[in-house]
C-alpha cells in the first residue's frame, strides 16, 4: 500500500541526513576521546595520527579531570548561562509588561526593540567590546574622562570646591581582563536576547484573558495582585521555554568569548574544547563529550516541556 | 477609583516615555555603530567629535580596500541562498509526510530531530575538520552549505510541520481524488495554500545561516569565508579602525535586521517550536 511506504519515503532524505549528522562525528569524537591524539609531538609522531593502537582507556578523561581549567570552565559556562537567563527573563516580562497596551509609536518602538535580536554575534562583540566598552576610546572611556573632567572643574569651584575635592578619580574599567570579561559577555548577550524573550511574552501576553482581568479589576485587585496571580501563571509555559531554549544556545557560545577575552582566563567549556584542541584532541574530545552530558541533562527538561504542549 | 484614575496616568504620558526610552536605549548600539560608520578613523575615537562630526561615504567607498568586503559578502549570500534552499528542498516532504499522514512514531521522530540541535557543536567540530580535510571539503561552499543545512534542517521541519497541520486535510484528500500524484500534490496544493509558512521559514532559516558564527569560522580559512569570519578576523582593530570597521558592520547586518522586522511573528513560532502562540 503506496500510502504507508510514501511518507516515510519522504521523511527519509531527512532523517538519514540527520543520523548521519549526529552519529559520525559524535562516534567519532568518543573515539578520539580514548586515544592518544595530538597534532604536535616530535617524540612520539605516532601520536599525530588517530589509531587504536595509540588507546588511553579513561587516560584523556582524567586528564581533563585533573586539569585546573576544567572546573573553572565548567562554573564559567554556568556563571555566563544562569546570569543571561536571569536578565532576559526580568527585562523580558518588564518590558513586554510595558509595552503590550497601546501607545503613540508602538509598532516602530516594537521595530527599535527587536532589531538586536538580529546582529550576527560576531558583530554584536566587536561593536560592544571596542566602540561601547573600550575604556579609553570607547563611549565608557569617554564617558568616565568626560566626569573626571566635570569634576576636576568643580574642584576648583569656591565653597563646593572642597566637597569634591574628596572624590576620586573615576577609573575606567577594562573588560578584557580575566575578571570582568564574562561580565561584558553577559551584557552583549542580555542585550541581543532581551528582544527574544520579550517578544515571545507578548505573543504570549495576547493570549491572556481579558475578561478575567477586569473581572479581578472590579474585585478591587490592584495592578500588582492582577500581574502577580493572573499574568505572571499565564507567562508560566513561555517563562519556561525562553529558559530552555536560551540555555541551550548560550552553552553553546563562543565567538562572543572569543573575541571579547581572547582566552585571558574567562573560558567557557567550548572556549576551554578549542584550546586543547590546539594540540590535544584526545582532551579536547573528552571534554566535548562531557560538553554533551551537560547539554543533554538540559535537553531532557526542554523536550519535556516542550513535548507536552505540541502534539495537542 | 483612585487606581483607576492613577493608571490610566500612567497610560497617557508614563508608559509611551518608557516605552520609548526603553526602545531607543535597545536600538542605541546599532543607532552608534551606523553613526560611527560616517566618521573618519579619527574623528571616531576623538571626544570632540562625539555627536559632531563631519560625515563621510569614505568608509564605505573602502570597504573593498580595507576589507575585501565583497569577496566575503558574495561567500555569505551563496552559503546563505544555497543552505536555505536546500534545506527547504529537504524539509517540505518530510514536513507533509509527517502532517498529512502521521504514525505513532512521528512525534517520536520529531523530537529526535529536535534533539540533534542540542548537540553541542563544539564537541564534534574537530572530527567533522578531519573529516573535511581528508575528503579535500574543508574551506569549500559545499562544506558550508551542508553544514548549515543539517543545523537548521530540525527547525525547518518542525516550523512547516506546525504551518501545515492547520491546513484541513480535506483539501489534500480532494487533491488525491482527483488522481494527483504526491509530488503534485505538494507542488499543485500544498505549496500554494502554505505559501505564507513556507516564505517564513525561509526567511528565519536564511537569517540563521548568514549569522552563523562558529562552524563558518572555523571551518573556513580564505575561500569560502563569509562575513562573520571578516569581522571575528578584525575583531581587535585597538581604536585605529573604529570608522571602517563600523561601516563593514553596518553593512554586514543591515539587510538582516531590515529582514528580521518582517518576520517577527514567524520568528516565535520558529524558536518554540510552534508552543506559543
Amino acid at each position: 500500500m503506496p500510502d504507508r511506504k510514501l511518507p516515510r519515503l519522504l521523511q527519509a532524505p531527512a532523517v538519514l541526513l540527520l543520523l548521519v549528522w549526529m552519529l559520525v562525528p559524535l562516534g567519532m569524537t568518543l573515539y578520539f576521546s580514548f586515544i592518544r591524539y595530538v597534532l604536535n609531538n616530535l617524540r612520539h609522531p605516532e601520536w599525530t595520527t588517530p589509531s587504536p593502537s595509540n588507546w588511553r582507556g579513561f587516560g584523556n578523561y582524567q586528564f581533563v579531570l585533573n586539569s585546573k581549567d576544567f572546573l573553572l570552565a565548567i562554573q564559567n559556562s554556568l556563571f555566563i548561562v544562569c546570569s543571561i537567563l536571569f536578565l532576559t527573563v526580568t527585562l523580558g516580562i518588564l518590558i513586554a509588561v510595558l509595552i503590550n497596551k497601546a501607545f503613540p509609536g508602538q509598532g516602530i518602538v516594537r521595530v527599535l526593540l527587536i532589531s538586536p535580536f538580529f546582529v550576527m554575534p560576531a558583530v554584536n562583540a566587536v561593536l560592544w567590546i571596542n566602540m561601547i566598552l573600550d575604556p579609553v576610546l570607547g563611549l565608557q572611556g569617554i564617558a568616565v574622562s568626560g566626569i573626571n573632567d566635570v569634576v576636576d572643574g568643580l574642584r576648583q569651584a569656591p565653597v563646593l570646591g572642597s566637597f569634591f575635592s574628596l572624590w576620586p578619580e573615576f577609573e575606567p574599567i577594562s573588560f578584557r581582563a580575566t575578571q570582568t570579561s564574562a561580565i561584558a559577555v553577559i551584557m552583549m548577550v542580555t542585550w541581543q536576547w532581551t528582544p527574544f524573550a520579550v517578544l515571545i511574552f507578548m505573543t504570549s501576553l495576547q493570549s491572556e484573558d481579558q475578561q478575567q482581568k477586569e473581572a479581578a479589576v472590579l474585585d478591587g485587585a490592584g495592578t500588582w495582585s492582577q500581574f502577580r496571580f493572573l499574568t505572571l501563571p499565564h507567562l508560566g509555559r513561555p517563562i519556561a521555554i525562553v529558559v530552555m531554549i536560551q540555555a541551550i544556545f548560550h552553552l553553546s557560545l563562543y565567538a562572543e568569548i572569543e573575541i571579547v577575552s581572547r582566552g585571558n582566563g574567562n573560558k567557557n567549556l567550548p572556549y576551554l574544547i578549542g584550546e586543547f584542541a590546539n594540540n590535544n584532541i584526545g582532551a579536547a574530545s573528552a571534554t566535548g563529550i562531557f560538553a554533551v552530558i551537560l547539554a543533554n541533562i538540559v535537553a531532557i527538561f526542554l523536550l519535556r516541556a516542550v513535548g507536552k504542549t505540541l502534539m495537542e | 477609583m483612585a487606581i483607576v484614575a492613577q493608571s490610566s496616568k500612567f497610560s497617557t504620558y508614563g508608559r509611551p516615555i518608557l516605552a520609548w526610552g526603553v526602545g531607543l536605549l535597545f536600538f542605541f548600539p546599532i543607532f552608534w555603530m551606523i553613526l560611527t560608520s560616517f566618521k573618519t578613523d579619527a574623528d571616531a575615537v576623538k571626544p570632540e567629535h562625539l555627536i559632531f562630526f563631519t560625515p563621510t561615504l569614505e568608509n564605505y567607498l573602502n570597504m573593498t580596500q580595507n576589507y575585501d568586503y565583497w569577496r566575503f559578502a558574495r561567500n555569505s549570500v551563496i552559503t546563505a541562498v544555497s543552505a536555505t534552499v536546500f534545506t527547504l528542498f529537504v524539509s517540505i516532504p518530510a514536513a507533509y509526510a509527517m502532517a498529512f499522514n502521521p504514525t505513532r512514531r512521528t512525534k517520536d521522530v520529531l523530537m529526535w530531530m529536535l534533539s540533534t540541535k542540542m548537540l553541542p557543536a563544539a564537541a564534534v567540530l574537530y572530527p567533522m575538520i578531519f573529516l573535511a580535510k581528508g575528503i579535500g571539503l574543508y574551506d569549500t561552499h559545499i562544506l558550508v552549505i551542508a553544514v548549515l543545512s543539517l543545523i537548521n534542517l530540525p527547525i525547518a521541519i518542525w516550523m512547516l510541520f506546525t504551518y501545515f497541520k492547520e491546513i484541513p486535510k480535506d483539501i489534500i484528500e480532494a487533491g488525491k481524488m482527483d488522481g494527483v500524484n504526491t509530488w503534485g500534490e505538494i507542488k499543485e496544493i500544498l505549496i500554494p495554500l502554505a505559501w505564507g509558512g513556507i516564505a517564513s521559514t525561509a526567511l528565519l532559516i536564511f537569517i540563521f545561516c548568514w549569522n552563523e558564527a562558529y562552524w563558518t569560522v572555523r571551518l573556513t580559512t580564505v575561500d569560502a569565508a563569509t562575513l562573520s569570519k571578516l569581522i571575528e578576523g578584525n575583531r581587535a582593530p585597538e581604536g585605529l579602525f573604529f570608522g571602517r570597521l563600523s561601516a563593514v558592520s553596518t553593512a554586514a547586518v543591515g539587510p538582516i535586521v531590515v529582514l528580521g522586522w518582517f518576520c517577527q511573528k514567524q520568528l516565535v513560532q520558529g524558536l518554540t517550536f510552534g508552543a506559543v502562540k
